[in-house]
């Protein structure tokens, strides 16, 4: 493998990483080539500069609450995700007086809709998955979503208790790119809930722990998968505790986690 | 429908900056691309990711006013398309210290010089959308989305050098 081949395969090594004999056939001659070893260091380098100059910039707020007000009044509304209260109060007081008004209509239909759901005795496995895809979507457009942000398991986990009247299980299976960002407490329908971020690679992975009583379609340790809204939802139950884990990477992948985090979460 | 596409909406904003140039379009440019969206939701495939198929409207309705509107406007030199020559971005390790010297205002600069074409390349392969999902976003085979990274990627090495000087 000469130079100009390896030079081409430099930003597959990195997006995605290459099968095994070409891999190492790459590795091996980065290894031995201090040009490549160059070409590599300056991609890289681009890369950082990218990430640390596009990815900054959100959106305006006043654009965001624009387009909120604008679903709301064409009878989006219904698919707002609720955020938990102390986070209202925070944007309400963070946020201009037309702003607090918008998440208080936002909050007032959310409310309608969970009276008019009549509790989790209507729940079924459409609710759950939207309530599922709802609650992950809080965490991805919620400005600080974490309340504890660590990697360790054995940090995140201990955090939750006291908080809840369950003891979830915080899986981190040994997934290649799979990291575990934080947890927080949110809500899952009518119920407290766990909520645990991580980042497979760039997408986004939620998981919900929440008491399993009453709820449908939570198979035993064995994820069931459905989907709403372009995003994959994997569900179980296990000792009790129901869980769903939402992303919108591909939902063959998605199975494929769930199966790895339904084994752990069974012991 | 709406509450999903609001997930995405950093993404659209930051590809929408850029392939516009101006905050004030690119606000334009987003609520036209959730208009069209929530119009268009039938068309979506349930189970098909969101993402791309939101970024694919907002880049059609980018070239869509840019055609209308180019006979005002001047795009950029064709000749930062032309990769360079094969080792013309690796003169050393002096150039990888500039390069990591560059500041935002000069990387944008940078890529502002480059075609549309090669910005939604570049944008969309830092906001993490894979190689399949570009192709969807830009509407071609998944092949020609690894020759116009490489390329605008190239181009953009090329540009930055400017600065790195």
């Amino acid at each position: 493998m000469d130079c100009e081949e390896v030079k081409l395969l430099l930003l597959d090594t990195r997006r995605k990483g290459l099968e095994p004999p070409l891999g190492e056939s790459v590795s091996a001659h980065l290894a031995a080539c201090p040009s490549c070893q160059r070409a590599e260091a300056v991609e890289r380098t681009l890369d950082d500069l990218l990430q640390a100059t596009l990815l900054r910039e959100a959106a305006p707020s006043s654009l965001r609450q624009e387009l909120e007000r604008s679903l709301a009044a064409e009878g989006e509304a219904e698919a707002v995700p609720s955020r938990p209260l102390r986070t209202l109060r925070r944007w309400a007081s963070s946020r201009s007086g037309l702003a607090a008004t918008g998440l208080a209509a936002c909050l007032a239909v959310s409310l309608f809709v969970l009276f008019e759901r009549g509790g989790p005795g209507g729940v079924t496995l459409a609710t759950l998955t939207g309530e599922a895809v709802n609650d992950h979507l809080r965490v991805l457009v919620s400005e600080h979503p974490l309340e504890i942000e660590s990697g360790i398991n054995h940090q995140v986990k201990p955090w939750f208790e006291g908080r809840l009247d369950f003891a979830p299980v915080v899986p981190v299976p040994e997934v290649p790119d799979l990291h575990l960002s934080g947890g927080a407490i949110g809500y899952f329908l009518d119920r407290k809930a766990a909520v645990v971020e991580y980042h497979l690679g760039r997408h986004a992975v939620t998981l919900l722990a929440f008491r399993g009583d009453g709820l449908p379609d939570l198979p035993e340790n064995e994820p069931a998968l459905s989907s709403a809204r372009g995003f994959a939802v994997a569900r179980w139950r296990a000792g009790g505790v129901g869980y769903a884990l939402v992303s919108d990477i591909a939902s063959q992948d998605l199975r494929k986690l769930a199966d790895l985090f339904a084994a752990e979460s069974a012991h | 429908m709406g509450q999903a596409c609001l997930a995405h909406l950093d993404v659209l904003y930051r590809v929408a900056r850029r392939l516009t140039r101006h905050p004030g379009e690119a606000e334009d440019l987003v609520q036209e691309t959730f208009a069209r969206a929530l119009r268009a939701a039938g068309g979506f495939e349930e189970g098909s990711q969101l993402k791309p198929w939101l970024l694919r409207i907002l880049r059609n309705l980018h070239l869509d006013r840019w055609r209308r509107e180019r006979r005002h406007r001047i795009e950029p030199d064709a000749a930062l398309e032309e990769a360079p020559e094969p080792d013309a971005w690796l003169r050393g390790d002096l150039e990888l210290e500039a390069m990591r010297g560059l500041v935002a205002s000069e990387v944008e600069a940078a890529l502002g010089k480059l075609s549309e074409e090669a910005r939604t390349a570049i944008l969309l392969d830092v906001e993490g959308l894979t190689e399949t999902e570009m192709a969807e976003v830009m509407e071609c085979a998944v092949g020609t989305v690894k020759s116009r990274l490489s390329r605008a990627r190239a181009a953009l090495r090329s540009a930055l050098a400017e600065y790195a000087r």
